[in-house]
């Protein structure tokens, strides 16, 4: 049984591929009603479902120029970058062709929750538009049901031919999630449709309704001529490929000129971008396959290039067709499947930059002929360089921050906070009151921590670390350590240079990103609603409420909230994620809460080990 | 970190301006106007403009007659040719602003301005015509120059914070505007050389009549801004103002002697075309050596591009190599500057540490009842040593900040202050006075007018600046006078003054003069404090039993009782300190009327 490797341990059946690809075309051909179709082999170990494809405009752009809208969140919580909290785009119309037909699907769910806990493997397959519904089919999976349920077997998707379907935080959040590998994708080398959302509507609006036709596999085409629209459809959207690329390409290569930024407010890019595994078919029997989506993004352009003008009418026309060659074309490159014929681009920045292929080690020249095949110039194959580098250089920054984690400042600071304990004050009050040596000390040591800190999410802010970053459970960890120890400090030096004053309360306007950052970290990873891990900011909502009761208004308007803390306190010390020094004897804390009106109705007095010593 | 390749996106940002149409549109402009003035009027040397607007910009085209130019570009010739941004500071001021401390003068080609000139009663209407739309300024030949020339103008009036209203010049064969004081003045200022982009065709003589012909890179008119490179064989991007005047040069193939200047709009025209049709097609590089680094092979498909490369030629001659390795060489550099850039915010949290042993040094020398001025003054102590140390590092962090900002044109320079400002302020609150506990430990005199950094003296100026008129101290500013820094930073200054002052009222040995102006000074000194205490400006340190401050009040008390400032001296700051109620100053509690 032959297999395809698509990545470092990742192989996939040739026969599954061969199938999928199949059954994805059938879908189309299936009575218009079906909104999939699933396929149950008996005795094996997958079910495959597909879906077809649509064809009418306003299935690929509705409303924007580019088609895209804000991601749903209820059905794709993770779809977002964590710390920034920006949400990915997707194609409205895929979007909500796939809401409509299959997420309230109770058919669909039903058939999937069944071969889930037959422990089958689940396979979502489409080819063109279809795709796009699969690539959704399989987060709404993942999320749903893999996050959950570890034991189950992972899904896999397989299109063909399928548009681009999210942008970049779309990219980034399934690689953060790990998921991006569960995607493999199928494009001809000169296929037309994964390149078309590249291209705003306005662009291609005479051409794209008898292209969308041709493109139908359900319309009765009168020949199997392409339309004559071909020729500038092909144009147009490759120009539009091409700005996009050439573009990505300047901030690959780490652009300074900034003509950039001022050329920005003349040209509208499309947001789109790739993710998952591609596999490149070059037309004569060869593979090429890469999964960085910067590199595929600057494939899709140089790969459908022309070599000379001439050629332009024989390449739009091959634009059309080879979107219906898929099932012929991996047939053919499946009967011969070496390591000559499915070639794995990796480390992109140590690609030859010269075609030369007068050496003697035998990888560059596979790799050599492989780019060929593609039709790649020097200029391509430095975008690729700069692509590849980029990702080498995110892992740089992410190794030169590794170093820093195992830092002196953070044992400083427990021992100071335990230190502050022994002496009768918690460290808060210690730190605000500031009067040993030893609070200074604490003060640098804060200062250090912050430098860290700002300057990993600095590199957030500028997607300068590897997508991963924000879900690795390492710095999930010390994240959550590092606030709960030393944002207290950063709240009473808030509190102790009276900066409230100037301007709002510290939890509104102080809090510096890097707790606001850690936190989300945190709740993501355990699935918790936002806001929800708030219990580092413990001591600024007593400094708050403190204010609030102090004035004239006195406690009756505020008890409500007051009620609300002590709920909170409550829980977060037996959750542990609080620390007891909020209850000793003389901490900010305990010495506003005794003078509230009858504390010992309060909540506080159930945690368990507290004594009130004197009231 | 390992080490990070370099890339040339030259190639790629010539790709982006013909694809993204930016090129396409603003020549439509040009050749509109040209067709325009085409029909009905005889060729003459004026400058003809025309605004468009389309529904996502604004374009302003203006046109000269190239065959007009040439001749009129070098009139006077040999240095006659420039004016001075120091002739223009009083019959057409509207560059003043790109003259800045470091770099006080530029100059303009003659001819460009005079045509811009021509113009100038236009130029609000021009500038009302623009809304919140983003504008294309363009131009060919001379009329490029004055595009360029309205561009530079409109760069004041605008708010370039946001890249939203940033404008785009494109001009077409337009030969240089000034010299390297124009060249300096805009790519000190990154932003405003982003604002232009000059095309070039390899046929055009226009742009390369005052580039020197045998000594390209020593001409006095020096490019700004990206320029874009035309040959047959495509187009590349150059930033680097040496490259640019070398390439140029390289780049030109002369036509026929006596063909019609004008021809150059045909070229244009066939330019564009050119470019749009060749967007999508491949490159044609063939690399010679196999191994080439990422930024030499961006390079040499950039000068491949621009028809300097010949991909058929077997063997690159030395000629060829050397303008590789050359311009390879000069826009590296520009790279590897431009990515050094000044960043203060990086160093921003080594500053605060810096402030918090400060801060930790004062409270300190506060708990032992002298304060941390007359502690550094009398320097008995080890953790002053280290304070010195922590003083140094953040004088030079500001001191660089003062020069970075004064660097910057005026209204740039306006707002990159507003930032650092307020930990501006407080560092020299705080580091001020040890600076002064040294000057006078020499022995010197007259700080304030003969000893005082120009750094602290700036960072006063721009909080004056931005300030608003004082108003009675609120109740929160009284309470919370001790932990705050004295406002005045010279304020210890006036105290040393003040002392010398007491010192030759006592000694025999003054001058009745001396004598005279001491207790004039003694009593402006008295005022000067007690305003600042009436503001609760001071920090209540100052009372500290050791302070400098309090030497001085006993010296004066002694000098008032031997009736030397007159019998039954008595003034509001004396009986303050008499009657020790500057005991209630540190709690917020003293008021003066």
């Amino acid at each position: 049984m032959a297999s395809l490797k698509v990545g470092e341990n990742k192989e996939i059946n040739t026969d599954l591929i061969q199938k999928a690809c199949s059954l994805a075309v059938k879908a189309h051909s299936k009575s218009s009603q079906k909104s999939y179709i699933l396929e149950k082999t008996g005795g094996s170990s997958y079910v495959i479902f597909s879906f077809p494809g649509y064809w009418s405009e306003n299935d690929w752009y509705d409303g924007e120029p580019f088609g895209e809208t804000k991601i749903n969140l209820d059905l794709f919580p993770s779809l977002r970058s964590i710390g920034i909290d920006e949400h990915a785009k997707v194609n409205k119309a895929f979007q909500q062709r796939f809401v409509d037909k299959i997420s309230r699907n109770q058919d669909f769910i039903k058939e999937v929750e069944k071969a889930k806990n037959e422990r089958k493997q689940i396979v979502f397959t489409g080819h063109s538009t279809g795709g796009s519904i699969a690539i959704l089919a399989t987060i709404w999976f993942l999320e749903k049901y893999w996050r959950s349920d570890a034991s189950a077997t992972s899904p896999l998707c397989l299109t063909f031919g399928c548009p681009l379907t999210g942008n970049h935080i779309f990219s980034h959040a399934l690689r953060r999630e790990k998921w991006a590998p569960y995607f493999i994708h199928f494009v001809m080398r000169y296929d037309i449709v994964p390149r078309i959302l590249l291209a705003p509507i306005s662009s291609i609006k005479q051409e794209f309704q008898p292209i969308l036709q041709f493109l139908n596999p359900k319309s009765s085409r009168a020949s199997t001529n392409t339309p004559p629209e071909a020729l500038n459809f092909y144009m147009n959207v490759m120009k539009n490929a091409s700005s996009v690329a050439s573009h990505a390409a300047c901030k690959l290569m780490g652009n300074t000129n900034l003509l950039l930024e001022t050329m920005a407010n003349f040209t509208a890019l499309s947001p789109y971008k790739p993710f998952g595994t591609f596999v490149f078919c070059t037309g004569n029997r060869k593979l090429v396959i890469l999964s960085n989506p910067d590199a595929v993004l600057q494939l899709l352009f140089y790969s459908s290039q022309l070599d000379n003008e001439a050629e332009c009418p024989d390449v739009a026309q091959r634009s059309l067709q080879q979107h219906f060659s898929y099932g012929n074309e991996l047939k053919d490159c499946f009967t011969k499947l070496d390591a000559d014929h499915a070639v794995l681009l990796e480390s992109l920045e140590k690609l030859p930059l010269s075609a030369d292929s007068t050496t003697t080690s035998s990888d560059i020249t596979t790799i050599n002929a492989a780019l060929k095949d593609l039709g790649l110039s020097t200029r391509a194959r430095l975008c690729l360089c700069a692509a590849g580098e980029l990702e080498k250089r995110k892992i740089g920054n992410k190794n030169s921050i590794d170093l820093k984690k195992a830092d002196t400042a953070m044992k400083y600071l427990q021992e100071y906070q335990l230190s502050c304990k022994h002496q009768g004050l918690g460290c808060y009050d210690a730190f605000k009151i500031h009067k040993s040596d030893k609070d200074f000390e604490a003060n640098v040591n804060r200062l250090e921590l912050a430098g860290i800190w700002d300057e990993i999410i600095e590199m957030l802010k500028n997607y300068d670390l590897p997508d991963a970053f924000e879900g690795e459970k390492e710095w999930i960890d010390l994240g959550t350590k590092y606030r709960h120890l030393v944002e207290p400090l950063d709240i009473a030096n808030y509190y102790r240079h009276l900066k409230n004053n100037d301007t709002e309360g510290y939890t509104k306007k102080g809090r510096p990103k890097r707790y606001r950052f850690t936190q989300r970290w945190l709740e993501h990873a355990q699935r918790l609603p936002a806001g929800s891990c708030g219990e580092s900011c413990f001591w600024a909502d007593v400094e708050e409420l403190r204010i609030k009761t102090s004035s004239k208004e006195g406690y009756a308007p505020f008890k409500d909230e007051v009620l609300q803390l002590e709920e909170q306190a409550m829980k977060w010390i037996n959750d542990g994620v609080l620390d007891k020094d909020v209850l000793m004897e003389n901490s900010t804390f305990m010495v506003w809460w005794k003078k509230q009106p009858d504390p010992l109705a309060s909540c506080i007095n159930d945690i368990e080990g507290f004594t009130i010593t004197s009231a | 970190m390992s080490r990070i390749h370099l890339f040339s996106g030259g190639l790629e940002l010539a790709n982006l301006v013909v694809s993204s149409g930016v090129l396409y549109h603003s020549w439509a402009a040009v050749r509109d106007l040209y067709s325009e003035i085409n029909q009905n009027e005889q060729q003459s040397l004026s400058v003809r403009y025309k605004v468009s607007q389309q529904p996502n910009s604004t374009t302003i085209a203006f046109f000269t007659w190239p065959a007009c130019s040439k001749d009129y570009i070098i009139q006077g010739g040999g240095g006659e040719d420039l004016v001075s941004s120091s002739t223009l500071k009083e019959s057409f001021p509207l560059f003043e602003f790109l003259c800045t401390k470091t770099n006080p003068q530029f100059s303009i080609n003659k001819a460009a301005l005079e045509l811009f000139a021509s113009i100038r009663d236009s130029l609000p209407s021009l500038k009302s015509q623009i809304d919140s739309k983003p504008v294309i300024i363009t131009g060919n030949s001379l009329g490029g120059s004055v595009a360029s020339l309205f561009t530079l103008w409109l760069l004041e009036k605008i708010n370039l914070s946001s890249t939203k209203t940033r404008p785009l010049c494109i001009t077409f064969g337009s030969p240089l505007v000034g010299d390297d004081g124009l060249q300096e003045a805009t790519s000190k200022y990154p932003t405003w050389n982003s604002c232009f982009l000059h095309v070039v065709s390899d046929q055009d003589p226009i742009p390369r009549v005052l580039i020197s012909p045998h000594n390209p890179i020593d001409s006095i008119y020096k490019p700004f801004g990206t320029f874009l490179l035309h040959s047959e064989l495509g187009c590349a991007c150059f930033e680097d103002s040496q490259s640019i005047l070398d390439l140029l040069t390289a780049t030109y193939l002369e036509g026929p002697e006596n063909q019609n200047p004008n021809q150059v709009l045909e070229f244009y025209e066939a330019l564009v075309q050119h470019l749009n049709h060749k967007v999508i097609c491949k490159d044609t590089t063939q690399l010679v050596k196999r191994n080439t680094k990422s930024f030499e092979a961006g390079i040499i498909t950039q000068l491949e591009a621009i028809g300097l490369v010949r991909p058929q030629q077997q063997q690159r001659n030395n000629g060829i190599d050397n303008l590789i390795t050359r311009t390879e060489r000069q826009e590296k550099k520009l790279v590897i500057l431009k990515r050094q850039v000044f960043d203060p915010s990086k160093k921003l949290n080594d500053i605060k540490i810096n402030m918090a042993y400060l801060e930790w040094y004062k409270k300190h020398f506060k708990d032992k009842g002298i304060g941390y001025y007359d502690s550094y003054k009398n320097s008995g102590n080890l953790s002053d040593l280290n304070v010195v140390r922590y003083k140094k590092i953040l004088t030079c962090y500001w001191e660089e900040m003062v020069d970075e900002a004064e660097k910057k044109p005026q209204k740039e320079g306006a707002s990159f202050r507003t930032r650092w400002l307020f930990a501006g302020t407080n560092y020299r609150r705080m580091c001020e006075p040890l600076d002064i506990a040294e000057y006078y430990n020499k022995g010197l005199k007259d700080y304030i007018n003969q000893g005082r950094p120009k750094h602290y003296k700036q960072l006063e100026q721009w909080l004056k600046e931005i300030e608003k008129p004082a108003s009675n101290p609120s109740q929160l500013k009284k309470q919370n006078v001790a932990s705050s820094l004295t406002e005045d930073s010279c304020f210890w200054a006036h105290v040393e003054e003040a002392r010398i002052s007491c010192e030759l009222l006592s000694s025999r040995e003054s001058s009745i003069g001396e004598k005279e102006s001491s207790k004039h000074n003694l009593v402006e000194f008295e005022n000067y404090v007690l305003s600042l205490m009436k503001n609760y400006a001071v920090s209540p340190e100052i009372f500290l039993p050791r302070s400098s401050f309090m030497l001085w009040w006993k010296e004066y008390e002694e000098i008032i009782r031997k009736g030397i400032m007159g019998a039954a001296y008595y003034s509001p700051l004396t009986d303050l300190m008499k009657s020790r109620s500057y005991q209630n100053y540190a709690t917020g509690g003293l008021e003066i009327p």
